[in-house]
């Protein structure tokens, strides 16, 4: 009885996206404690229970895959820790957007941009009352860790770390040329930009995700330098605070060309458990 | 050889404070310079931002200057003098409040049913002397528009190299501070030009304006919409407050690199501390200051101030809220036009070199919802109180009393227990003189690990459990990982 359960348990879990929920939803739970963030439960739970049905009512009429759930509480919890806004219909609009953006902006089989990304995106663009906020997180070294630490675990097993060191190297490394060597500012400055909560969950969250990054490994890191130095320019020269956002939702769009030019095996979350593993039109 | 003040942008001016200012005094050995708060106006509107600078210099006048980075060279009608009073005008309306009920008396004799509302601004005074360096160096700096604003003498420079400037400024008679050169080279870098103020003796009236300088206005185009803070920390060494009173036409104004934390509102406390209502708060901004790593900073107001907004514009209100004629003063160049919104944020940043390495910055939100930090005192019911709902009521005051001592602790971090008799009394009077009213030495809980230090919350335990949670099922999956290779 036991090992059954334990085998059950192994190959449930053997499903990275049972770590992605809990290490985002530690940085909420965290963010609402400590940080003292707005905690308005019916936003929060507006954005949980929409994803949700969105995510049934589009499995229903599509793959009947209703494990994809998993990938709605991903992305509300994205959308709980990025989006600010002051009203519910908002906070669903983000949401309900962001879920169908996976089901009707596709190409070759995959989703073109990341959902809690597109949510966030449509939520500014449609409403006068959306807002990221990119120094809530603040910059304390402590927070550097855990993010760094709890993100690398997470996208080792994604297997998209090649995406985030690359974002940060580039990202870092252009910073630092401008701002330490050039501008002759002291390496704090740069490591206070560095630590940024917004800029470390993005870069360990956002742009990890395997189904809306290209499939080859070298795409993906020609991509992730694009996504770095574009970014750099926009902060740095034209003052976009909340270019990261934006650039995400351009980037993804060269995702298909990427995947055209460079071909590699599609990434598959159950990869790990036996169930799902042939099933090409596995939606996340 | 003249005082200077290389501040973000300005100084200030004589309140009840003696000197306050964001920037940095120089003068030679033996002055005293006081360098506590300065106060700043941003008006946000597009690229476009007004910034008025407080003025609080207070010393003589022919030793006053000031330095200040600003993206582009200005015109001369960028460059405003504005008046004093709305800075005071502006602090009393958003200032920190303390607000005064009655109780009534339950045996049913008459009690006074107003409601009261005090006030008092929290102060910092922190005193720093500087000595001034001579260095020789040769300047590439060119004046790029030079104006006399009424007492005022302005310079706009723009300049090669940090030492070139340096010199500059040195050979005109300022002095500035050895580190300054460090701070300037960055900004020269960033193409930045420099608007250096002093003031004209000739035009000077002494006995206009009490004798104080008057505020400058400026106006810059930019989609930077920050404050250079940096060059007021060049020399150093204490904590520095500024109030920044900020409006825009869409909401709040939040600082984008740092964490903006609204400070603790609508807390019961006890009535004895009306008398002490600024040291007070001045302790529960310190308390709150620790708590967020001394790296936040502060929103204590936040309003619709639309003139012709129908709501609410304070509750309770300590001061008149501004109209149209001090929200133009303010610099804001919307205020006469219909149906645009002016929205009134006030934050407070106290900041070192250490916790602060960045200049602010700032973005505007949609964030329309109103904000004060106020705090509740509660004046029991007097008479008779002998009847059975007397009784009861009684009971509920000295519950109500302890609450107010507990949240008098947790807030302000003062040692209640010298209070004792408050809770049966409601006196303040401290029973042992050991007792003092703060305890500093509370060790500050900030890091999210600690669990059971002071001040633990449910909260944390829930963090504790998700955490946990996280880490047992990582110990789960690296077994699982490992069998499997």
């Amino acid at each position: 009885m036991y090992s059954k359960i334990s085998a059950h348990f192994n190959k449930e879990t053997a499903d990275p996206r049972y770590f992605q929920i809990l290490y985002l939803g530690s940085f909420l739970v965290y963010g609402l404690c400590f940080l003292g963030w707005d905690g308005d439960a019916i936003k929060y739970i507006a954005i949980f229970a929409s994803a949700i049905v969105t995510q049934m009512v589009f499995s229903y009429f599509t793959t009947k895959q209703y494990s994809s759930v998993k990938s709605a509480l991903i992305t509300s919890l994205g959308l709980s820790l990025l989006l600010k806004t002051g009203t519910i219909e908002t906070a669903i609009l983000a949401s309900v957007f962001a879920i169908s953006s996976k089901f009707l902006i596709r190409v070759n089989h995959k989703h073109l941009f990341n959902p809690a990304n597109f949510g966030i995106v449509a939520a500014i663009l449609l409403t006068n009352d959306a807002w990221v906020s990119p120094g809530q997180w603040g910059s304390s070294v402590l927070l550097w860790f855990i993010v760094g630490a709890g993100g690398l675990m997470m996208i080792l097993k994604v297997g998209r770390i090649d995406t985030s060191i690359t974002f940060l190297l580039v990202f870092g490394a252009l910073l630092f040329i401008r701002h330490v060597i050039y501008l002759g500012w002291e390496p704090q400055v740069w490591l206070h930009k560095m630590s940024n909560g917004t800029l470390l969950l993005y870069a360990f969250f956002m742009i990890t995700d395997p189904m809306t990054t290209p499939n080859h490994i070298k795409a993906r890191i020609l991509w992730s330098s694009l996504l770095g130095g574009a970014l750099f320019v926009l902060s740095t020269f034209f003052y976009v605070q909340t270019a990261a956002i934006w650039l995400l939702f351009g980037v993804s769009l060269l995702t298909p060309i990427f995947d055209k030019l460079l071909i590699a095996t599609k990434y598959q979350w159950n990869n790990l458990t036996a169930s799902t593993i042939n099933n090409p039109n596995q939606t996340t | 050889m003249k005082k200077v003040i290389l501040t973000l942008m300005a100084i200030a001016s004589v309140g009840q404070l003696a000197m306050a200012f964001c920037g940095f005094y120089v003068a030679k050995a033996g002055a005293d310079l006081y360098n506590n708060k300065s106060e700043v106006i941003l008006v946000r509107d597009g690229s476009n931002t007004t910034i008025t600078m407080s003025n609080d210099f207070s010393g003589n006048v022919k030793d006053f200057a000031m330095v200040v980075p600003v993206p582009n060279v200005l015109d001369r009608s960028d460059i405003q003098i504005a008046d004093r009073s709305i800075f005071q005008m502006l602090d009393a309306y958003s200032a920190p409040r303390l607000v005064e009920y009655y109780d009534y008396n339950p045996c049913g004799l008459p009690m006074p049913s107003m409601m009261d509302v005090s006030m008092e601004k929290e102060s910092t005074t922190k005193m720093a002397t500087y000595t001034a360096r001579k260095d020789n160096f040769n300047y590439k700096v060119t004046i790029e528009a030079q104006y006399s604003v009424e007492e005022y003498d302005i310079v706009l420079l723009s300049a090669k190299d940090a030492s070139g400037l340096k010199r500059w400024l040195v050979d005109n008679g300022y002095s500035i501070p050895a580190k300054a050169e460090h701070v300037l080279e960055p900004y020269i870098k960033s193409g930045l030009k420099f608007f250096v103020v002093k003031v004209d003796l000739n035009k000077y009236n002494p006995k206009a304006n009490g004798g104080f300088l008057r505020p400058l206005q400026i106006k810059v185009k930019s989609d930077k919409f920050m404050l250079p803070i940096r060059l007021g920390m060049a020399n150093s060494v204490g904590e520095q407050d500024m109030i920044v009173y900020a409006f825009s036409k869409r909401g709040r104004v939040e600082c984008t690199n740092y964490r903006t934390v609204k400070m603790p509102t609508d807390n019961l406390v006890p009535t004895f501390i009306k008398p002490k209502f600024g040291t007070f708060y001045t302790d529960v901004f310190k308390n709150e200051y620790r708590k967020v790593g001394k790296n936040a900073v502060f929103l204590e107001y936040a309003w619709n101030v639309t003139p012709t907004f129908n709501g609410m514009k304070c509750d309770p209100c300590v001061g008149n809220p501004p109209y149209t004629r001090e929200i133009t003063m303010a610099g804001v160049p919307w205020a006469n036009q219909n149906g645009v919104t002016t929205f009134f944020t006030r934050l407070h940043v106290r900041y070192t070199l250490d916790k602060f390495p960045e200049d602010l910055f700032f973005q505007e939100t949609p964030n329309t919802e109103m904000y004060q930090a106020r705090y509740v005192i509660t004046n029991p019911a007097t008479g008779d109180l002998s009847c059975a709902e007397g009784r009861v009521y009684q009971d509920k005051l000295r519950l109500r009393r302890r609450k107010e001592l507990i949240e008098l602790a947790s807030l302000a971090r003062w040692n209640t227990d010298s209070y004792y008799d408050y809770i049966a009394h409601g006196t303040d009077k401290v029973r042992s003189n050991k007792a003092k009213e703060t305890d500093h030495n509370i060790k500050n809980i900030n890091v999210p690990f600690w669990f059971f230090g002071k001040g633990s919350t449910p909260h944390k335990g829930l963090f504790l459990l998700v955490f946990g949670m996280l880490i047992v099922y990582s110990v789960k999956r690296l077994k699982l990982t490992l069998v499997k290779g």
